[in-house]
C-alpha cells in the first residue's frame, strides 16, 4: 500500500548502508577490476578488429549537409491518420520522438509540424512583410532587409495547443511520442518586433495585431498588442540554420509561450487594429468548449506541463532485473514563465518528493527533471508534477476536467501517469474519476 | 495553500529590486537557477520580464540604442490594395459581389461535396460544414454543445457552421483564401457569396426574420445583418474597449477558469468533482495507426530501390493522390488491385474518359483543367500499373 515510503526507505537504506551491505559485493567487484573476469562470455565486439576500424571511412564531405548516423533512421516523426482529415497529409500533424531527445533543442529535421494546407514551398527572392495598419509609417521589407535588423536568439519551446487533445476522454496512444510529441524546442533566431514597432510609430489606439501567412490556408491569428511589444519575434533562424520549410521558411512569428498557431508560419503581414479579427483559427477552431456549453476564445498561453521521458511505453524498464540505481527524466516547461520546480510521484499522485532540475533553466523553455530511483521489481504508477513561477501548479486530470470539461480539444496539461508494470514494461494510462 | 518558501524568496527580492535602484542580479534569486525577477500581470496571466541593465531573464541582451535602425520602404496603394484584404466582423474587407443559394448549390455540388459531403454534412473524413441542432437552453446556450462524452454511447457535441461560429465575416474570409482546398484563392467573389449563401441556407440562417430559399441572392449588406446563433457562445469578451483586460481578468483566475493543481506532496486525494475517487483507467482500443510504425531499434534502413519519379506519378501525386489515395471519398484506392479490376472492367477508353470528363464524385481531370487528355491517360496508365498484382 504505502508504496513509496517503502521504496524511499529502501533507497535511504542502500545510502546509507552502502558499504557494509554491499562489502561482499564490492569485493568481487574490485577483484573484477584488477584481474580479468572467468565468468562472462568474450564479447565478439571487443576481441575482433571492428570492421570500421579496418577500413578507410568515407570522404570528409561526401555530405556537404551532414546526415545523421544511417542507423539512426528509426528517429524520426511519426503522424497517424486520425491526426488529418480522410488521412490527408496536407492538414495534418506530425510528432516529435521524444523519447530519443536529449536536452532541450530539438533538430530541425525532427520538429513537429502542423499544416492547414500543406507545406508551402518560398522562394526567398520573392518573399515580402508588410507591417501597416495603426501606425505612422507602414513598411514592406524584403528578407534580406529584415535580416539587417539587430537580432536576438532565444530557446522557446513551441507546442501545439492539440498536445494530447486525443486523450480528454482517456488514454489512446501508448507512445510518448503520440501523448506530447506535438511539441518541439528550438534556440530561434530573429528581431523583436518591438524593435521594428518603434521606428514605425505604433499608434496608441492599436490594441491588436493580425498575423498573416502567406500559404494556402492564409492562416490568421488576432494577437494583443500588449504581447507584441513584450517578448514577440520575428524569426528567420532555428538551431543556427534556416528555418525548415515545415517551421515556416523563410519567416515566422514567435510569441514565446503561446499557442504554436499563433506563432504564424510563412508570415506575409501583420496589421494593427483597434479590433480582433475573428479569423478561422480562434472562432471554429483553437476555442475551447467547456461543460458549460460556450468556450474560452483566445486561448493563449501553454500551461505549466510535465511529462517523464525515461521511462516511457517507448523505453521500458524490462531490461532491467532490480537493484539497479536509475534516473526517472523528463521534460518540463511553461508557457506562463519559468519551471521552479518539479515533484515526483511513483505511486499514482497520493505521495510526492522533489525532483532536481538540471542544465539550462530558461523562459518558456524545455527545463529537464531528474530523479534518482532505486528500482524494484514491483508495479509502480510513475507522474510528473511540474511548478512555473507564476504559480501555476499542473493539475490532475479530476482538477483539469472539473474546470474543463472533456470536449475542450485545446490545452491539455494534466499530469500524465505510466503505468510500470512487473516486467518493467510502461503503459500510458490515468488516474481519473469516471 | 501550501506555499513553498522558495516563493517568498522570490517575490521579496522581487519586491527589493524593484523598489530600489539595485542592479539586477544583486539579489538573491541570481544565485538560483531558473529564478528571474518577473512581475505577474500579464495578458496570459503569466510573469512578464523586464529587460533592464542589459539583461532580459537568462539572456544577455544588446543595450545599445537602436534608434533609427530603419530598413525597407513605405508600401505603394496598390500594395496594400492586394493585400490588405481581411474581413473584419463589422464588414471591413468585404467584397463586392452577390450569389444566390442555388448558383451556391451547384458551385458547391462541383468544388466542395467530394470533402465536405452532401449539403456540407461530412461524411467522408474532412470536416463537417452544417446541421448540428441549434436549440437553446434558457441561458441562451446551445443545448448540444454542454454535451459531454464521460460515457460511451454519449453524443459528441456538433460544432458547424450553424451551431458554433460566433461570426458570418469569417466564412466568406475563410471561402475566399483557404478553399477549395486543392485551389485555394481560385473563387471569385460572386460565387464566394453564393456558396456562402447555400450553407448559411442549410443550417436555417435567418436574414431580416427569413430563412433563405433557393432563389435567395447574398450581398454585403446583406451579409452584414446576419446574427449567427452561437455569436454570444465564446468568453471572455475579446470586443470593446475592455477587450484586452477581460482577457487578463479572465486569465488571472486560472483556478476558476482553466484549472489549477494543489502542491499537495503527502497522502494526497484527488476526487472528481461530485467526490468520486479516482481510479487507473487503461487503454480500451489502442491506436497503432502509426506512420512509420513504431521501432526505437538501431539497424541498417532497408534497401531503397533507387527509382526515378515518372513525370506520370509526380503530376498523380502533385493532382490525384488527394482523393485516391484512401476511399474516405468513393475513390477506386491506388494499389487496390479488386478496385481498379472492377473499374477497368468497363474498358480502358471508358475508363480514361471518365477520367477526362468525371463522373460520379471524380471531378473532370481531376479538378486540373491545364492537364491535357494525353497526359490525363498518361496518369491513369499510371494508376492502373499501380494496382496489378505484382509479379
Ligand atoms: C480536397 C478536399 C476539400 C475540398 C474539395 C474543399 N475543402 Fe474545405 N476543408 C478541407 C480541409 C482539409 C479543411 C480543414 C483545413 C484545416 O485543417 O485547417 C477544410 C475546411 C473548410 C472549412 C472550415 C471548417 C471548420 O470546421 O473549421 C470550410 C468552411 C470549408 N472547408 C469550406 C469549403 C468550401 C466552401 C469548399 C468548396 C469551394 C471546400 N471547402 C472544398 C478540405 C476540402
Ligand atoms: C476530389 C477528389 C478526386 C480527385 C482530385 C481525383 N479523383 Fe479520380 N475519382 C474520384 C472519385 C470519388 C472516383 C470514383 C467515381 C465514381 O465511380 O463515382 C474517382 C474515379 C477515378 C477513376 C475511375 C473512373 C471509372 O471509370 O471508374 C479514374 C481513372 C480516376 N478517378 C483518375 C483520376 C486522375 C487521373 C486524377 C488526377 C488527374 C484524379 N482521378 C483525381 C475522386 C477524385
Amino acid at each position: 500500500m504505502d508504496k513509496i515510503s517503502k521504496i524511499e526507505e529502501l533507497n535511504s537504506l542502500s545510502r546509507r548502508d552502502f558499504f557494509k551491505k554491499t562489502a561482499s559485493v564490492s569485493a568481487v567487484a574490485a577483484a573484477a577490476i584488477l584481474s580479468p573476469s572467468s565468468l562472462f562470455a568474450d564479447d565478439e565486439n571487443i576481441v575482433h578488429h571492428t570492421q570500421w576500424g579496418t577500413t578507410l571511412g568515407n570522404e570528409l564531405n561526401e555530405n556537404p549537409y551532414g546526415l545523421p548516423s544511417k542507423y539512426e533512421h528509426n528517429v524520426v516523426r511519426r503522424t497517424s491518420s486520425l491526426m488529418s482529415s480522410a488521412g490527408d497529409m496536407h492538414a495534418a500533424v506530425s510528432m516529435t520522438p521524444l523519447h530519443e531527445l536529449k536536452g532541450i533543442i530539438t533538430p530541425n529535421g525532427l520538429h513537429f509540424t502542423r499544416t492547414h494546407n500543406g507545406i508551402a514551398q518560398i522562394d526567398p527572392n520573392k518573399y515580402r512583410l508588410m507591417i501597416h495598419g495603426l501606425v505612422d509609417k507602414p513598411i514592406v521589407l524584403t528578407l534580406e532587409q529584415l535580416k539587417r535588423y539587430p537580432s536576438e536568439s532565444r530557446i522557446h519551446f513551441l507546442e501545439c495547443p492539440s498536445n494530447g487533445a486525443g486523450e480528454w476522454k482517456g488514454p489512446q496512444f501508448n507512445s510518448l511520442q503520440f501523448l506530447k510529441g506535438m511539441m518541439s524546442a528550438s534556440e530561434w533566431t530573429g528581431v523583436r518586433l518591438k524593435t521594428i514597432l518603434d521606428e514605425l510609430g505604433l499608434k496608441p489606439t492599436a490594441k491588436w495585431m493580425l498575423a498573416e501567412g502567406s500559404d494556402g490556408s492564409e492562416m490568421g491569428r488576432s494577437v494583443p498588442v500588449e504581447k507584441v511589444l513584450d517578448d514577440a519575434m520575428i524569426v528567420w533562424g532555428q538551431n543556427g540554420e534556416a528555418l525548415r520549410p515545415e517551421q515556416g521558411y523563410p519567416v515566422r512569428l514567435l510569441l514565446p509561450g503561446w499557442e504554436a498557431n499563433l506563432c504564424v508560419k510563412w508570415l506575409k503581414r501583420l496589421e494593427f487594429s483597434d479590433k480582433p479579427w475573428y479569423a478561422k483559427e480562434e472562432t471554429s477552431k483553437y476555442t475551447a468548449l467547456t461543460a458549460s456549453g460556450r468556450a474560452i476564445q483566445h486561448f493563449y498561453a501553454l500551461e505549466v506541463n510535465s511529462v517523464i521521458t525515461s521511462p516511457c511505453p517507448e523505453r521500458p524498464w524490462s531490461d532491467l532485473i532490480g537493484g539497479e540505481l536509475v534516473e526517472i527524466e523528463g521534460l518540463a516547461w511553461s508557457g506562463h514563465g519559468t519551471i521552479t520546480n518539479v515533484d515526483i510521484s511513483l505511486d499514482g499522485g497520493k505521495n510526492w518528493v522533489e525532483a532536481k532540475l538540471k542544465g539550462l533553466v530558461l523562459p518558456k523553455s524545455w527545463t529537464r527533471f531528474s530523479y534518482m530511483h532505486k528500482y524494484v521489481k514491483e508495479p509502480l504508477l510513475l507522474q510528473s508534477r511540474a511548478v512555473d513561477d507564476s504559480k501555476n501548479v499542473q493539475p490532475t486530470v479530476n482538477q483539469e476536467k472539473a474546470v474543463m470539461g472533456v470536449e475542450g480539444v485545446y490545452h491539455r496539461n494534466s499530469i500524465c501517469t505510466w503505468e510500470v508494470t512487473l516486467k518493467g514494461e510502461v503503459n500510458n494510462v490515468q488516474v481519473r474519476s469516471i | 495553500m501550501f506555499k513553498l518558501d522558495l516563493y517568498k524568496l522570490i517575490t521579496t527580492s522581487v519586491a527589493l529590486v524593484l523598489s530600489s535602484t539595485l542592479l539586477y542580479g544583486g539579489s538573491d534569486t541570481s544565485t538560483l537557477p531558473g529564478k528571474y525577477i518577473s512581475k505577474m500581470g500579464a495578458v496570459d496571466g503569466g510573469v512578464i520580464y523586464p529587460r533592464k541593465n542589459g539583461t532580459y531573464a537568462a539572456y544577455r541582451y544588446n543595450e545599445q540604442s537602436t534608434k533609427g535602425v530603419n530598413f525597407g520602404r513605405i508600401p505603394t496603394a496598390n500594395e496594400l490594395k492586394a493585400w490588405d484584404v481581411d474581413i473584419m466582423p463589422d464588414g471591413t474587407g468585404l467584397p463586392e459581389g452577390e450569389g444566390s443559394v442555388s448558383d451556391g448549390d451547384e458551385l458547391y455540388e462541383k468544388q466542395c461535396a467530394s470533402c465536405h459531403g452532401e449539403f456540407g454534412a461530412g461524411g467522408h473524413g474532412y470536416p463537417t460544414l452544417t446541421g448540428g441542432n441549434q436549440e437553446k437552453l434558457p441561458n441562451g446556450v446551445i443545448k448540444t454543445l454542454t454535451n459531454q462524452r464521460i460515457e460511451p454511447g454519449m453524443e459528441a457535441p456538433k460544432r458547424t457552421i450553424g451551431t458554433y461560429w460566433p461570426k458570418a465575416t469569417t466564412l466568406i474570409w475563410y471561402i475566399r483564401d483557404a478553399m477549395p482546398y486543392a485551389h485555394p484563392k481560385s473563387l471569385t467573389n460572386n460565387d464566394i457569396y453564393a456558396i456562402t449563401a447555400y450553407l448559411l441556407a442549410q443550417d436555417n440562417i435567418v436574414i431580416d426574420g427569413k430563412k433563405m430559399d433557393s432563389e435567395y441572392v447574398l450581398n454585403k449588406e446583406k451579409l452584414m445583418k446576419i446574427k449567427m446563433p452561437n455569436e454570444n457562445g465564446f468568453y471572455p469578451n475579446i470586443d470593446g474597449p475592455d477587450g484586452v483586460e477581460n482577457v487578463r481578468k479572465f486569465f488571472s483566475d486560472r483556478a476558476k477558469n482553466i484549472g489549477a493543481g494543489t502542491r499537495c506532496m503527502k497522502d494526497c486525494k484527488d476526487l472528481s468533482a461530485t467526490g468520486k475517487e479516482p481510479t487507473i483507467m487503461k487503454i480500451d482500443n489502442e491506436i497503432t495507426d502509426v506512420v512509420p510504425p513504431y521501432t526505437t531499434v538501431r539497424d541498417l534502413p532497408p534497401e531503397v530501390e533507387n527509382k526515378l519519379v515518372s513525370k506520370a506519378e509526380k503530376m498523380y501525386n502533385d493532382a490525384c493522390k488527394l482523393c485516391h489515395s484512401s476511399d474516405k471519398m468513393g475513390a477506386p484506392v491506388i494499389g487496390d488491385i479488386e478496385a481498379w479490376n472492377k473499374v477497368t472492367q468497363k474498358g480502358f477508353d471508358k475508363v480514361v474518359h471518365n477520367a477526362i470528363d468525371g463522373v460520379g464524385g471524380m471531378p473532370p481531370k481531376g479538378g486540373f483543367e491545364n492537364f491535357t487528355n494525353s497526359e490525363v491517360q498518361m496518369i491513369v496508365e499510371f494508376m492502373i500499373d499501380s494496382s496489378k498484382k505484382k509479379h
